[in-house]
């Protein structure tokens, strides 16, 4: 099969500019990654003949079939023996992204745009609740579902939100099927979400180093990296992790084009995902969508980093707390009330 | 009028009676610095009227423009005579025009329109003092009786950003969530459910 030319980057280095660019890599992760290669092997082992077999074998109609097809296959070749998105330069990064864009055009006709831009210079994001503000509209979990391209048929959602009686803190006496006109009164709602430990437990029990920090704080999965073995969905102490058990689907004009590797990309079968703070939109200066969509003002999000924003007053100012702190896993999500 | 941001907003800080314990916390308090970015929350925010509002002695943000929202704005259309005048001895609820504004706000005790509203120039507000205010102004009024909520506005705790998080601040005004008339959020049905009990 004749090797196709993909439009390369040469000029090394992230559009940003805001990562050190060529010094590599992220800090904190340790270089054991003979495990994620073991894994590899096996599933070229395994799957070669599928993919062969299978991969390469969707009809197409146009003129052109069966030079799309070849490319196709070439690209589905190249992607599935990419390595994990934390050991890739920034040209590999370049030329995943560039493959998925031309993949996704290639299967349905339309343009997407993946971005694999890296973290600001000296942020840490953080994000507030105020409990007393939260009406339990729900209007955060719409928005979250559309901007993060999640199944529609299983209904995904990485926030839930909990209808408390006034008094109580029991997440096991909380209702969370409620649907009457909100607020009720005697009653308060609490959201949660992936909390964005500094200390995931989550990141800890994955066997394949898909799952990590990035240097903004933000909790990622490599989605082409993750085996679905689902130790992190137990490890995480909040429920903040979700699989999806059947091929997540979005209706094609549903597809919110704007995506990040380690974001809201289309996902698969098999996978885990997870809230990322929109990474897509933070990492642009973008509040994640839950943020802008609630009409309370209930959901403050911000650098953690900067003196002068409104979580770090919030922090200073208010009587904070977050959810079983004494475990120790310092989420970066705290709770507070007026 | 789209003024333009200069001047940097800092917070008054007390780090003494700081609520937040642990490493993280204290990896936090190392940052005491200003950051400097390459991005603005401007960059989002071109199709819309901004006015720089200094809301604190250190404190400036940009709040969105009001009177081009607002339809019956010039008020002096209409609001050329006296209000006695215009009312011709209508009563409140007999009123010609603005018959859907009525005050659930406090009591009437509290507060009637000209509280609010400049009788002599219906295109301003006014203050207790009698001190006129543009519309653009005013979470000055609300500040005069709600000043723990103002307080929480300032800091960041109450109300909303928009335009991301970025600087410069960006962020809804009083009356952006709160119709100055009738100012409780409304009760609605939620727009979901939740689907935790459903797999996924
Ligand atoms: C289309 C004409 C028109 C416009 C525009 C208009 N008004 Fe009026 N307004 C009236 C009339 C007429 C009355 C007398 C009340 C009635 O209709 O009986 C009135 C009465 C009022 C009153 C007194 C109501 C009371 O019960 O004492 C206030 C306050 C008021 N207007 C404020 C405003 C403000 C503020 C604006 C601009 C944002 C405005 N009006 C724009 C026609 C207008
Ligand atoms: C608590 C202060 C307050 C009181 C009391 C008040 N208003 Fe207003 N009113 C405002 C403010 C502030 C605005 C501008 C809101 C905005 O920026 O959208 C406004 C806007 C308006 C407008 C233009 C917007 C619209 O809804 O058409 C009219 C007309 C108006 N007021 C009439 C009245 C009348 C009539 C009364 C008495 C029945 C009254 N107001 C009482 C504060 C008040
Ligand atoms: C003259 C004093 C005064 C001014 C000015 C004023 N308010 Fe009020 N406001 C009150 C009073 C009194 C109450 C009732 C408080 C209570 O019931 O405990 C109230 C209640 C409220 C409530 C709670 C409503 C509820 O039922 O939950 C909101 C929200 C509010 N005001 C917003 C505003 C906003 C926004 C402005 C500025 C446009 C404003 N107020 C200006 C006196 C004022
Ligand atoms: C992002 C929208 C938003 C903005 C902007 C906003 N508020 Fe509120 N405010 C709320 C919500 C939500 C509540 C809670 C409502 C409830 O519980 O019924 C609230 C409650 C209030 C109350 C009732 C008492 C309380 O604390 O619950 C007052 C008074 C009030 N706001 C005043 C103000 C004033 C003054 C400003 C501007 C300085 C302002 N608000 C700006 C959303 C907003």
């Amino acid at each position: 099969m004749e090797p196709v030319q993909l439009p390369e980057n040469k000029n090394t280095g992230c559009q940003s500019g805001h990562c050190s660019c060529g010094k590599k890599k992220e800090d904190g992760f340790e270089q054991v990654m003979s495990k994620p290669s073991d894994r590899r092997d096996a599933l070229k082992k395994l799957t070669l003949g599928l993919l062969t077999g299978v991969g390469f074998t969707s009809t197409s109609c146009s003129v052109t079939a069966g030079d799309a097809k070849k490319e196709k296959a070439q690209l589905n070749w190249e992607e599935f023996f990419k390595g994990n998105y934390q050991l890739m330069t920034d040209d590999e990064k370049n030329s995943t992204v560039k493959r998925l864009e031309r993949l996704y055009e290639l299967n349905n006709g339309r343009k997407i745009n993946v971005s694999a831009q890296g973290p600001m210079k000296d942020v840490l994001y953080g994000y507030a609740f105020n409990i007393s503000k939260c009406q339990g509209y729900m209007d955060c979990i719409n928005a979250c579902v559309q901007e993060n391209n999640q199944d529609r048929n299983s209904q995904m959602q990485y926030i839930r939100i909990h209808e408390h009686k006034n008094g109580s803190m029991d997440f096991e006496l909380a209702d969370d099927n409620f649907y009457h006109e909100v607020p009720a009164a005697g009653h308060f709602y609490i959201g949660t979400q992936c909390f964005h430990c500094e200390n995931p437990p989550c990141v800890e029990v994955c066997p394949v180093k898909a799952t990590w920090k990035e240097k903004d704080g933000i909790v990622v999965i490599d989605y082409d990296w993750c085996i679905g073995c689902r130790y992190c969905m137990a490890a995480c102490p909040y429920d903040g992790r979700r699989f999806n058990w059947a091929t997540p689907e979005v209706p094609a004009d549903e597809v919110n084009h704007n995506q990040h590797y380690l974001g809201n990309r289309l996902r698969k079968k098999g996978v885990m995902e997870k809230c990322t703070f929109c990474i897509q939109r933070s990492r642009n200066g973008k509040s994640p969508a839950c943020v802008e969509a609630c009409p309370t003002g209930a959901r403050i999000f911000g650098n953690l980093l900067d003196p002068n924003s409104e979580i770090r007053w919030v922090l200073a100012n208010k009587k904070v707390f977050r959810l079983k702190e004494d475990l120790g896993t310092e989420p970066k999500f705290w709770y507070f009330m007026d | 009028m789209i003024l333009h941001y200069s001047c940097s907003s800092s917070h008054q800080h007390d780090e003494q009676h700081d609520k937040v314990h642990g490493p993280l916390a204290n990896r936090l308090r190392a940052y005491t610095d200003s950051i400097e970015y390459e991005k603005s929350s401007l960059d989002a925010m071109q199709q819309v009227k901004l006015v720089l509002a200094q809301i604190h002695d250190t404190v400036s943000v940009l709040l969105p423009e009001r009177t081009s929202m607002i339809r019956s704005y010039p008020c002096s259309n209409c609001h050329t005579q006296p209000l006695a005048k215009l009312s011709a001895g209508r009563k409140a609820d007999e009123r010609k025009s603005h018959w859907d504004i009525a005050i659930i706000h406090g009591s009437a005790e509290v507060m009637n329109c000209q509280t609010c509203h400049d009788e002599k120039n219906m295109n301003e507000l006014v203050l207790l003092t009698g001190n006129a205010i543009l519309f653009d102004e005013s979470f000055k009024q609300c500040r005069q009786c709600h000043s723990t909520q103002y307080a929480d506005w300032v800091g960041g705790s109450h109300g909303k950003r928009l335009g991301g998080w970025l600087p410069p601040r960006i962020m809804n005004t009083c009356v952006s969530c709160h119709n100055p008339h009738k100012p409780a959020f409304e009760s609605r049905w939620p727009s979901r459910l939740n689907t935790s009990s459903l797999t996924e």
